[in-house]
């Protein structure tokens, strides 16, 4: 079974609002605060439902979200984060090489809320669709 | 970490040394925290390129890219990723 596409994705309520409390929680009004915020989106195989999980809060400039939790009877299909720091003071707003790197690495498509709006990069859908264990798939 | 690699010398004024410390001074500027980034200092024939990359390639986030001129020592480009 094929997982949805990051495309697909951006268009589910439930992940445009983690992107926007993502944001907000990453305070990038702020120069000494702001820090990258996010997490992980699943899907519930049975129901079809599309899940949030959010992970400890990162640094300015980097975010740790290498051990999604275990969701019981759901599968990782994404990853989301922020980049907070303002493309006006001569930040990048889309993926970095890392931030790419991370995603073919984990097999699942990375979804950025930046200053500009929102980014995708690496894999289209999770590698290799449903199949494998609850966690980043083999 | 730095790696220091040297693929090109003609009209070179500027060690490498020199090229890292003027990167190191806007890149604490404007990251504060370097720790978690290796350093990968190259001389090109356009200059020094100084990248800051993530130790931990897991995790989320970028680091600074620097061009530096090899002749005045002048930040030629910079690039901040995160």
């Amino acid at each position: 079974m094929q997982a949805p596409t990051a495309a697909v994705l951006l268009n589910e309520l439930v992940v445009q609002q983690a992107l926007e409390q993502a944001w907000e929680d990453s305070l990038s009004d702020d120069p000494v605060h702001r820090h990258e915020e996010g997490g992980w989106i699943y899907l519930d195989s049975p129901t079809g439902d599309v899940m949030v999980r959010r992970a400890p809060a990162g640094t300015q400039s980097t975010l740790d979200l290498s051990i999604p939790p275990v969701v019981r009877g759901a599968k990782v299909i994404a990853t989301f984060h922020t980049h907070p720091n303002p493309s006006a003071e001569g930040w990048e707003p889309g993926p970095s090489a890392e931030d790419t790197q991370s995603a073919w690495l984990f097999g699942v498509p990375c979804l950025i809320r930046a200053d500009d709006g929102t980014h995708t990069t690496g894999p289209a859908s999770r590698r290799g669709g449903l199949t494998g264990g609850p966690g980043y798939p083999p | 970490m730095v790696s220091n690699t040297a693929g090109a010398s003609s009209g070179v004024a500027l060690l490498g040394g020199h090229a890292l410390a003027i990167a190191q001074v806007d890149a604490l500027r404007v990251y504060r925290d370097l720790s978690v980034y290796r350093i990968q200092l190259v001389l090109e024939d356009d200059g020094w390129h100084v990248d800051y990359e993530l130790k931990d390639t897991r995790l989320k986030g970028g680091g600074p890219h620097y061009l530096i001129d090899a002749s005045t020592g002048a930040i030629i480009s910079k690039r901040y990723e995160q």
